[in-house]
Protein backbone atom coordinates (compact mmCIF):
# COMPACT_ATOMS: atom_id res chain seq x y z
CA UNK A 1 0.00 0.00 0.00
CA UNK A 2 2.69 2.06 0.85
CA UNK A 3 4.34 2.19 -2.87
CA UNK A 4 1.01 2.20 -4.86
CA UNK A 5 0.45 4.23 -8.02
CA UNK A 6 -2.35 6.45 -6.01
CA UNK A 7 -0.05 8.11 -4.30
CA UNK A 8 1.03 10.24 -7.36
CA UNK A 9 -2.41 11.08 -7.68
CA UNK A 10 -4.28 11.53 -4.35
CA UNK A 11 -3.97 12.28 -0.96
CA UNK A 12 -3.95 9.15 1.60
CA UNK A 13 -7.76 10.92 2.59
CA UNK A 14 -9.04 10.95 -1.24
CA UNK A 15 -7.91 7.27 -1.39
CA UNK A 16 -9.70 6.72 1.95
CA UNK A 17 -12.99 8.00 0.34
CA UNK A 18 -12.65 6.16 -2.43
CA UNK A 19 -12.16 2.89 -0.85
CA UNK A 20 -15.46 3.81 1.16
CA UNK A 21 -17.16 4.62 -1.49
CA UNK A 22 -16.16 1.22 -3.30
CA UNK A 23 -17.38 -0.74 0.28
CA UNK A 24 -20.63 0.96 -0.13
CA UNK A 25 -21.74 0.43 -3.24
CA UNK A 26 -21.51 -3.33 -2.66
CA UNK A 27 -23.33 -3.79 -0.21
CA UNK A 28 -27.43 -5.27 -0.62
CA UNK A 29 -30.28 -2.99 -1.99
CA UNK A 30 -31.77 -1.51 1.88
CA UNK A 31 -28.04 -1.58 3.63
CA UNK A 32 -26.92 0.29 0.57
CA UNK A 33 -29.67 3.45 0.08
CA UNK A 34 -28.65 3.71 3.73
CA UNK A 35 -25.16 3.80 3.28
CA UNK A 36 -25.24 6.35 0.38
CA UNK A 37 -26.20 8.83 2.49
CA UNK A 38 -22.83 8.54 4.08
CA UNK A 39 -21.53 9.78 1.06
CA UNK A 40 -22.96 12.88 0.33
CA UNK A 41 -20.99 16.11 1.67
CA UNK A 42 -22.71 19.23 1.07
CA UNK A 43 -20.76 22.84 1.63
CA UNK A 44 -22.21 26.12 2.08
CA UNK A 45 -21.18 29.44 2.78
CA UNK A 46 -22.32 32.51 4.09
CA UNK A 47 -20.52 36.43 3.95
CA UNK A 48 -20.30 38.26 6.90
CA UNK A 49 -20.44 42.38 7.02
CA UNK A 50 -20.74 44.63 10.47
CA UNK A 51 -21.95 42.40 12.13
CA UNK A 52 -24.53 40.86 9.41
CA UNK A 53 -24.87 37.77 7.87
CA UNK A 54 -24.98 37.26 4.02
CA UNK A 55 -27.06 35.09 2.42
CA UNK A 56 -26.30 31.44 2.47
CA UNK A 57 -24.56 29.98 -0.59
CA UNK A 58 -24.47 26.67 -1.53
CA UNK A 59 -21.13 25.48 -2.93
CA UNK A 60 -22.05 22.64 -4.55
CA UNK A 61 -25.75 22.01 -5.53
CA UNK A 62 -26.69 18.13 -3.66
CA UNK A 63 -27.60 15.56 -6.45
CA UNK A 64 -31.11 15.33 -7.59
CA UNK A 65 -33.18 12.02 -6.16
CA UNK A 66 -33.36 9.96 -9.35
CA UNK B 1 12.75 15.61 65.60
CA UNK B 2 15.90 14.86 64.39
CA UNK B 3 16.45 11.48 65.22
CA UNK B 4 12.62 11.08 63.33
CA UNK B 5 13.60 12.73 60.58
CA UNK B 6 17.18 10.62 59.91
CA UNK B 7 14.97 7.15 60.61
CA UNK B 8 12.55 8.15 58.30
CA UNK B 9 14.82 9.30 56.06
CA UNK B 10 16.94 6.49 56.07
CA UNK B 11 14.49 3.99 55.31
CA UNK B 12 13.48 5.75 52.47
CA UNK B 13 16.65 5.80 51.20
CA UNK B 14 16.68 2.06 51.91
CA UNK B 15 13.61 1.36 49.67
CA UNK B 16 14.82 4.23 46.90
CA UNK B 17 17.99 1.92 46.73
CA UNK B 18 16.02 -1.70 46.86
CA UNK B 19 15.75 -2.42 43.33
CA UNK B 20 11.95 -3.71 42.03
CA UNK B 21 11.67 -7.16 41.84
CA UNK B 22 8.88 -6.67 39.36
CA UNK B 23 9.77 -4.35 36.50
CA UNK B 24 6.81 -1.74 35.31
CA UNK B 25 6.37 -3.05 31.73
CA UNK B 26 6.07 -6.78 32.97
CA UNK B 27 7.00 -9.80 31.28
CA UNK B 28 5.61 -10.64 27.63
CA UNK B 29 4.49 -14.03 27.06
CA UNK B 30 1.95 -15.79 25.23
CA UNK B 31 -1.74 -14.87 25.69
CA UNK B 32 -3.59 -18.08 27.43
CA UNK B 33 -6.63 -19.46 26.20
CA UNK B 34 -8.95 -17.79 28.87
CA UNK B 35 -7.38 -13.93 27.93
CA UNK B 36 -9.37 -11.76 26.25
CA UNK B 37 -8.58 -7.99 24.67
CA UNK B 38 -10.63 -5.05 24.87
CA UNK B 39 -12.23 -4.58 21.37
CA UNK B 40 -13.44 -0.97 19.95
CA UNK B 41 -14.32 -1.64 16.44
CA UNK B 42 -15.40 2.36 15.02
CA UNK B 43 -17.02 3.22 12.29
CA UNK B 44 -17.70 7.21 11.89
CA UNK B 45 -21.60 6.78 12.15
CA UNK B 46 -21.33 3.66 14.78
CA UNK B 47 -20.07 1.57 17.06
CA UNK B 48 -20.11 -1.70 16.05
CA UNK B 49 -17.57 -3.35 19.31
CA UNK B 50 -17.19 -0.51 22.71
CA UNK B 51 -14.66 -1.88 24.68
CA UNK B 52 -16.07 -5.56 24.34
CA UNK B 53 -13.45 -8.81 25.44
CA UNK B 54 -12.71 -11.14 22.51
CA UNK B 55 -10.17 -13.57 22.31
CA UNK B 56 -8.84 -12.69 19.03
CA UNK B 57 -9.49 -10.21 15.79
CA UNK B 58 -7.70 -11.18 13.13
CA UNK B 59 -6.98 -7.84 10.77
CA UNK B 60 -5.79 -7.12 7.39
CA UNK B 61 -2.69 -4.52 7.83
CA UNK B 62 -0.94 -2.73 4.63
CA UNK B 63 2.41 -5.21 6.21
CA UNK B 64 0.49 -8.15 5.94
CA UNK B 65 -2.18 -10.40 7.92
CA UNK B 66 -2.52 -10.56 11.39
CA UNK B 67 -4.25 -11.73 14.02
CA UNK B 68 -4.07 -9.87 17.66
CA UNK B 69 -4.56 -11.87 20.58
CA UNK B 70 -4.96 -10.53 24.47
CA UNK B 71 -1.86 -8.82 26.17
CA UNK B 72 0.01 -8.10 22.33
CA UNK B 73 3.11 -5.57 21.72
CA UNK B 74 1.58 -2.00 20.85
CA UNK B 75 1.45 -1.66 17.82
CA UNK B 76 -0.41 0.60 14.83
CA UNK B 77 -0.95 -0.86 12.10
CA UNK B 78 -2.77 0.78 8.93
CA UNK B 79 -5.36 -1.56 7.24
CA UNK B 80 -6.26 -2.40 3.65
CA UNK B 81 -9.59 -2.91 2.66
CA UNK B 82 -9.80 -6.31 4.01
CA UNK B 83 -11.82 -9.03 6.01
CA UNK B 84 -12.09 -8.41 9.93
CA UNK B 85 -12.58 -11.47 11.80
CA UNK B 86 -13.59 -11.04 15.53
CA UNK B 87 -13.29 -14.31 17.52
CA UNK B 88 -15.79 -13.11 20.12
CA UNK B 89 -14.76 -16.68 22.33
CA UNK B 90 -14.10 -20.11 21.07
CA UNK B 91 -15.63 -21.03 18.45
CA UNK B 92 -18.03 -18.19 17.38
CA UNK B 93 -16.52 -15.33 15.28
CA UNK B 94 -18.22 -12.75 13.67
CA UNK B 95 -16.89 -12.07 10.18
CA UNK B 96 -16.91 -7.91 8.68
CA UNK B 97 -15.09 -6.39 5.83
CA UNK B 98 -13.90 -2.56 5.97
CA UNK B 99 -12.77 -0.36 3.45
CA UNK B 100 -9.50 0.56 5.26
CA UNK B 101 -8.17 2.43 8.59
CA UNK B 102 -6.18 1.85 11.51
CA UNK B 103 -5.44 -0.77 14.50
CA UNK B 104 -4.15 0.56 17.57
CA UNK B 105 -2.82 -2.24 20.19
CA UNK B 106 -2.80 -0.26 23.47
CA UNK B 107 -0.27 -1.34 26.45
CA UNK B 108 -2.71 -1.65 28.16
CA UNK B 109 -4.28 -4.70 26.66
CA UNK B 110 -6.91 -2.96 24.43
CA UNK B 111 -7.21 -2.64 20.74
CA UNK B 112 -8.98 -0.10 18.77
CA UNK B 113 -9.99 -0.33 15.31
CA UNK B 114 -10.73 2.85 13.46
CA UNK B 115 -12.64 2.27 10.05
CA UNK B 116 -13.68 4.61 7.74
CA UNK B 117 -16.32 2.11 5.87
CA UNK B 118 -17.82 -1.06 7.08
CA UNK B 119 -20.44 -3.63 7.27
CA UNK B 120 -20.84 -7.39 8.19
CA UNK B 121 -20.04 -9.97 5.72
CA UNK B 122 -23.20 -10.71 5.22
CA UNK B 123 -24.66 -7.28 4.28
CA UNK B 124 -22.17 -7.77 1.01
CA UNK B 125 -24.02 -9.14 -1.97
CA UNK B 126 -21.56 -11.15 -4.56
CA UNK B 127 -24.17 -9.64 -7.84
CA UNK B 128 -23.09 -6.03 -7.14
CA UNK B 129 -19.46 -6.63 -6.42
CA UNK B 130 -19.21 -8.66 -9.61
CA UNK B 131 -20.40 -5.89 -11.76
CA UNK B 132 -18.95 -3.14 -10.38
CA UNK B 133 -15.80 -5.07 -10.69
CA UNK B 134 -17.19 -5.41 -14.29
CA UNK B 135 -17.43 -1.79 -14.73
CA UNK B 136 -13.64 -0.98 -12.81
CA UNK B 137 -11.99 -3.02 -15.01
CA UNK B 138 -13.24 -1.46 -18.31
CA UNK B 139 -12.09 1.96 -16.79
CA UNK B 140 -8.81 0.12 -16.38
CA UNK B 141 -8.58 -1.00 -20.26
CA UNK B 142 -9.73 2.21 -21.28
CA UNK B 143 -8.08 5.18 -22.68
CA UNK B 144 -8.54 7.82 -19.43
CA UNK B 145 -6.09 9.64 -17.35
CA UNK B 146 -3.64 8.67 -14.96
CA UNK B 147 -5.53 9.60 -12.11
CA UNK B 148 -9.12 7.95 -13.31
CA UNK B 149 -6.91 4.53 -13.83
CA UNK B 150 -5.56 5.29 -10.39
CA UNK B 151 -9.17 5.74 -8.83
CA UNK B 152 -9.82 2.76 -10.75
CA UNK B 153 -7.36 0.65 -9.41
CA UNK B 154 -8.16 1.43 -5.54
CA UNK B 155 -11.70 0.20 -6.41
CA UNK B 156 -10.62 -2.80 -8.27
CA UNK B 157 -8.90 -3.75 -5.37
CA UNK B 158 -11.70 -3.35 -2.88
CA UNK B 159 -13.60 -5.37 -5.40
CA UNK B 160 -11.14 -7.95 -5.40
CA UNK B 161 -10.58 -8.07 -1.79
CA UNK B 162 -14.12 -8.32 -1.26
CA UNK B 163 -14.69 -11.48 -3.29
CA UNK B 164 -12.10 -12.96 -1.97
CA UNK B 165 -13.42 -12.86 1.49
CA UNK B 166 -16.77 -13.39 0.41
CA UNK B 167 -15.72 -16.79 -0.61
CA UNK B 168 -15.05 -17.59 2.30
CA UNK B 169 -18.10 -16.93 3.75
Amino acid sequence: MSGAIWRQHFTFNKYSQIAARAVRQSLVEAERLKAEKRGDTGLKYQKWENGQGGNHIPFNQPKEDA
Amino acid sequence: MAALRSITSSAAFAAVRRTPTAVSLGRRGYAEAADKIKLSLVLPHQALYASQDVVQVNISAATGDMGILANHAPAIEPLRAGLLEVIESAGTSKKFFISGGFATVHPNNALTINAVEGAPLEDFSPEAVRSNLADVQRVLGGNGSEAEKAEARIEADVYESLQYALGTK
